[in-house]
């Protein structure tokens, strides 16, 4: 019974062998889809939205761990042309120049960047707070999800209490370099907060919301946890 | 207790053994959990494998769940309450009901190995010892993973094992424990009580 119990189970993984993925994934989206909601609360639950995760020791920084990973291709931008909109549910809309950015108030940070894939590095970030950002544009009420629009094409949505965390950077630094193209200059989303797919790189757009859209995210649409908080 | 006399006459196992049926639940449903943690734990691995990182050698598909990452995460997240919250209970039930002091292992097992005469009885202490001894390996198990989930939020889980390469290690190991276990355990069990133990379990 035991066995029978087994060949059963495992037949499962062997669908998924044969369809390439279709029919497992598609039993796993239904796993997901039901329990996600509760691992979110959980989640959320978790996440303390003003206090800073410990950070590390110079010393500990991995540069040859953080690996480079990107859907599509890799954008060059014209620094000096490059302008970051900040747009939707807030009362400023505005366009900033990465002078503008510079000026803004700094802050860096050595923290572990964790990978869906299940490795980690840990790196150091220097960039100004999203929260400075978003208080700039002053959101209205109401205004709960944060939209990022990279040059890429790549998407993706956070939660309002991420953005606000403390250690959420638009980061242009990176292990005390300026930000290499690779790791996504001039502007990138950095923090200890969320999975490394949060953290979108050659950032040119934020749009505050009051509501999640059907596209959440490049790969949340594919079916990733759109969370993924840490 | 009991022990005492199970020590003195071990040939005395009752003909037709039965298990409480809280016993058996929960039985059940580990059995399942943690099948459903350790498939979906390889699809996972496959994505960057533990050893070797993406150049090292990946795990088959025949013994994975989920078809690609998302979906092996999507069942390892499905799955991780129903384990831990299940052990949970256990744990209660069995000090509540004080089956821990009977029904896992103890004093008299050890005696019976060192001093006892009957091979019988000394399987059967061999097999409490590795049934009892797979719990802190489960327990592992969950404080590994949670320190995985939430490394920011749990950052001393992480510290406490030394980088993260140590705690992914701690925690693909239990892998292999498990499995090892779960051949040992049936062996045993088969050896200590027949087919008849091993349908006590299961109906």
């Amino acid at each position: 019974m035991l066995r029978r119990q087994f060949l059963h189970l495992t037949g499962l993984s062997s669908t998924g062998l044969l369809l390439s993925g279709c029919g497992a994934s598609y039993l796993a989206d239904v796993a997901g889809t039901l329990t996600e909601p509760f691992n979110q609360k959980i989640e959320e639950l978790l996440l303390k939205p003003q206090t800073p995760v410990p950070e590390l020791p110079i010393s500990q920084i991995e540069p040859e761990q953080l690996l480079i990973n990107t859907f599509g291709f890799t954008p060059e931008i014209d620094p000096a042309k490059y302008r970051l909109t900040i747009d939707g549910d807030v009362n400023h809309p505005m366009q900033l120049s990465l002078n503008e950015i510079y000026k803004l108030p700094f802050r860096s940070m050595v923290i572990r960047h964790v990978c869906v894939e299940g490795w980690a590095a840990i790196v150091q970030w220097g960039g100004v707070p999203l929260r400075e950002l978003i208080q700039l544009a002053q959101p209205k009420d109401g205004a709960k999800y944060v939209y990022f629009q990279s040059a890429d094409r790549y998407y993706e949505s956070w939660d309002m209490a991420s953005c606000l965390h403390p250690q959420t950077l638009m980061a242009y630094q990176k292990n005390g370099e300026p930000l290499p193209i690779d790791n996504g200059a001039p502007l990138r989303l950095a923090a200890p907060i969320k999975l490394g797919y949060k953290q979108s790189k050659w950032v040119t757009r934020i749009t505050v919301r009051s509501q999640l859209l059907r596209n959440q995210g490049y790969w949340e649409d594919q079916g990733y946890e759109w969370f993924a908080g840490l | 207790m009991t022990s005492d006399s199970l020590e003195r006459q071990p040939a005395r196992l009752p003909k037709l053994p039965k298990q409480a049926i809280l016993a058996k639940t929960f039985h059940w449903i580990n059995v399942v959990s943690v099948f459903i943690m350790l498939t979906s734990g390889l699809q996972i691995y496959n994505a960057n494998p533990v050893f070797g990182g993406r150049q090292g050698m990946h795990i088959f598909p025949l013994f994975t769940l989920g078809g690609w990452l998302a979906g092996g995460r999507d069942w390892h997240f499905a799955a991780m309450t129903l384990f831990a919250l299940n052990l949970l209970w256990y744990g209660v039930y069995i000090l509540v009901t004080r089956r821990w002091r009977h029904r896992f292992v103890g004093g008299n097992d050890v005696k019976a190995l060192q001093v006892g005469r009957s091979e019988k009885r000394k399987a059967y202490a061999w097999h409490r010892i590795i049934y009892t001894a797979i719990v802190p390996i489960l327990l592992l198990a969950i404080f590994t993973g949670i320190g995985m989930y939430k490394p920011a939020q749990f950052y001393w889980i992480v510290d406490a094992f030394g980088s993260w390469e140590a705690l992914r290690i701690v925690h693909f190991i239990t892998v292999p424990a498990v499995i090892g276990f779960a051949i040992a355990h049936s062996l045993l069990a088969l050896k200590v009580g027949g087919t008849q133990l091993l349908e006590s379990m299961f109906w």
